[in-house]
């Protein structure tokens, strides 16, 4: 699979490696809230202990691997003429978008990622299927990537369908 | 630019609609109608069903003068409601879709319901535009000059005479006879035999059936039920086909492909050409054995949940579509082609898929089967396993991919197989996804993004040395640039 041109290279840009902590906080905050619902059904309801126990080592495995992972795969990389993205762990999903067919750039802070100086960068096309979406960018990166956006896709006339 | 379309002030609809809207309003208030009647006899009183059917009566007529439309400075706009006003515009260089439809009534009438589609909010349907009650005559001529002004804006055709319309496919009533094997016909078919045998089964049929003493006389009377039930079934699936489809006819006129069909409600659907970004041949598992096909459109703007916008040939014979297909996109090649198989790794992969979900059945079988002695078990799981190695056979024959004078062309799927195609021009980016199993294996699922139809079309397991090469010789200079060096 290394023969020239016939396969991607990966984009060039990794998100900030603050995301990982991101993802890291957000997958041990939701196992933690599983684990809590599934103690109050042991102690309830006589739901065996070993659910509880095997519940604990899934989501120690998610958290310690998981969001390792999505950040390996996460990058982005922007050019004259196309957005390329990746993103994903298990599914990889790359993403490619012809500059000329962008129609929205959009900018969003999620109130986790605010906490982590980070920001998402959403770009959409005409497709149902077609939006590029970079998570966990640092705040500054991700602004001047709306502002890079938002001026090449204005330079091009048409209505992007 | 002139707009001879329509004049540019508020104007109604026809006020024939003044017999239509208070009909369908009783309609929509009968269930109150009935109670208030029941409720009526029972008590004296004031006669309320008379005042409700007043009311009703009532409600049509200002949904009437209530309802007005106009063509302005390139935006097409409709005001509506008497407490709450509400006004939908659309600007006429975004029409990429009119639809006619006719009710009975209206059809009695000489009215039609004219819809324009955007492509922009069919999610409400509220927000619908829809012109619901004009003379089909006027309605025409709005539909032409809609049509061709959204067209101007993309290529000038100001100078091409309009023609009187090709016609490329009209309806042939042998195509009845693939009714009972379309979608519909099928969930139908299914639904009415499995309603049929719980109720059968609560009533204790099956097992009274199982008694050894079982007279000859009911035996021969549940066949003779069951196949009059089968016709039934049948007689229901050719006349749904033959009211959805019935006078179906597919024409090119003015710049803009035409769809007309329906039996009582006629359906006139009229794409822009420019609009027309492919079309999907369908060849369902049940059609392709009774040698049939049908053709969707894939419209730039349009959802595939609009389905009624996107028939382009019914359920017909296996020649039709093909040949319409290659008339609407201008070449025979796309629809023809020879498709590249996907190779070893793809076709393991639909084994895989099909084999492994029936492996616990089976064992299960094999060990209840064993244990107790009820040897027949073996059977049902043999037939399973049959039935599953066929479906993958099926999906492994059916995958293949192909690009062809400026198209891309994608055809998977076994018991809805479709061949999807799609002009390069339409195609808004690429997508490559693949699982862990899948890099392993060496492929990728490529999407070709656009803007109507499902949002892409999909090559299923595609290596990913072809994928990528697909996606830089369709649109050459957008890929290359990520190029493993």
């Amino acid at each position: 699979m290394s023969e020239s041109g016939t396969s991607l290279r990966d984009p060039a840009h990794r998100v900030s490696p603050r995301a990982r902590v991101m993802w890291t906080v957000t997958a041990a905050t939701e196992g933690a809230v599983a684990v809590a619902v599934l103690l109050v059904a042991v102690l309830a309801w006589e739901v065996p202990w070993w659910t509880l126990a095997a519940l604990v080592v899934v989501v120690v495995g998610w958290v310690a691997v998981v969001p390792r992972w999505r950040y390996l795969v996460h990058r982005w990389e922007t050019t004259e003429t196309a957005v390329y993205t990746q993103t994903g762990w298990w599914a990889r999903e790359r993403r490619i978008a012809p500059m000329s067919r962008i129609q929205t750039v959009d900018y969003a802070e999620s109130p986790v990622a605010r906490l982590f100086g980070l920001a998402s960068v959403t770009v959409t096309t005409a497709s149902a299927a077609g939006a590029l979406s970079i998570d966990g960018l640092d705040r500054d990166v991700a602004r001047r990537l709306v502002d890079d956006l938002t001026r090449q896709a204005d330079a091009v006339e048409g209505d992007a369908t | 630019m002139s707009l001879p379309v329509a004049p540019s002030d508020w104007q109604r609809l026809d006020p024939r609609m003044l017999l239509v809207h208070p009909v369908r309003e009783l309609v929509r208030f009968l269930p109150a109608l009935l109670v208030l009647t029941v409720a009526g006899s029972a008590s004296s009183g004031p006669p309320w069903e008379l005042l409700g059917v007043v009311a009703a009566v009532a409600v049509g007529i200002l949904r009437y003068l209530t309802t007005r439309y106009r063509v302005a400075a390139g935006r097409i706009e409709l005001k509506r409601g008497l407490l709450s006003r509400r006004i939908t515009s659309a600007p006429l260089d975004r029409v990429r879709t009119v639809d006619l439809t006719s009710s009975v009534i209206q059809r009695v009438l000489g009215l039609t319901t004219l819809r324009i589609g955007t492509g922009l909010a069919a999610a409400d349907d509220s927000d619908a535009l829809d012109l619901d009650g004009l003379p089909v005559d006027r309605a025409r001529a709005l539909r032409a000059d809609l049509l061709h002004t959204a067209t101007v804006g993309v290529l000038d055709r100001a100078g091409t005479p309009p023609d009187d319309g090709r016609t490329l496919v009209a309806f042939d009533p042998r195509w009845l006879r693939f009714a009972p094997f379309t979608g519909t016909g099928l969930v139908v078919v299914a639904a009415t035999i499995g309603g049929a045998t719980q109720l059968l089964d609560s009533l204790g049929v099956w097992r009274d059936l199982r008694s050894d003493d079982l007279p000859v006389t009911s035996v021969v009377g549940v066949c003779v039920a069951a196949a009059a039930g089968l016709l039934v079934l049948l007689t229901l699936s050719v006349l749904g086909y033959l009211v959805t489809n019935g006078g179906f006819r597919l024409t090119q006129q003015g710049g803009a492909w035409h769809v007309r069909r329906g039996l009582l409600t006629t359906r006139e659907t009229s794409i822009d050409e420019e609009r027309l970004a492919g079309v999907s041949l369908g060849e369902p598992l049940a059609l392709r054995l009774t040698g049939g096909r049908h053709l969707q459109a894939i419209v730039t703007g349009v959802d595939r949940s609009e389905t009624g916008s996107s028939t382009l040939v019914p359920p017909s014979d296996a020649d039709v579509a093909p040949r319409a297909a290659g008339l609407l996109l201008g070449h025979d090649a796309p629809v023809a082609v020879a498709l590249t198989p996907h190779g070893p790794a793809a076709a393991r992969r639909r084994w895989t898929r099909a084999l492994v979900p029936v492996v616990p059945v089976v064992a299960a079988a094999v060990v209840v089967g064993v244990r107790e002695g009820s040897w027949w078990l073996l059977v049902p799981a043999g037939l399973l396993v049959l039935g599953a190695a066929a479906l993958a056979a099926d999906r492994v024959a059916g995958l293949g991919h192909a690009l062809s004078h400026g198209h891309v062309v994608a055809r998977s799927g076994s018991l809805a197989r479709r061949r999807e195609i799609l002009g390069v021009d339409h195609v808004i980016g690429w997508n490559l996804r693949a699982t862990w199993f899948q890099r392993r294996a060496g492929l990728t699922e490529l999407a070709a993004t656009t803007a109507g139809g499902g949002g892409s079309v999909r090559l299923l397991d595609v290596p990913e040395a072809d994928a990528v090469r697909l996606a830089d010789q369709a649109l050459p200079g957008l890929v290359e640039q990520f190029f493993r060096a």
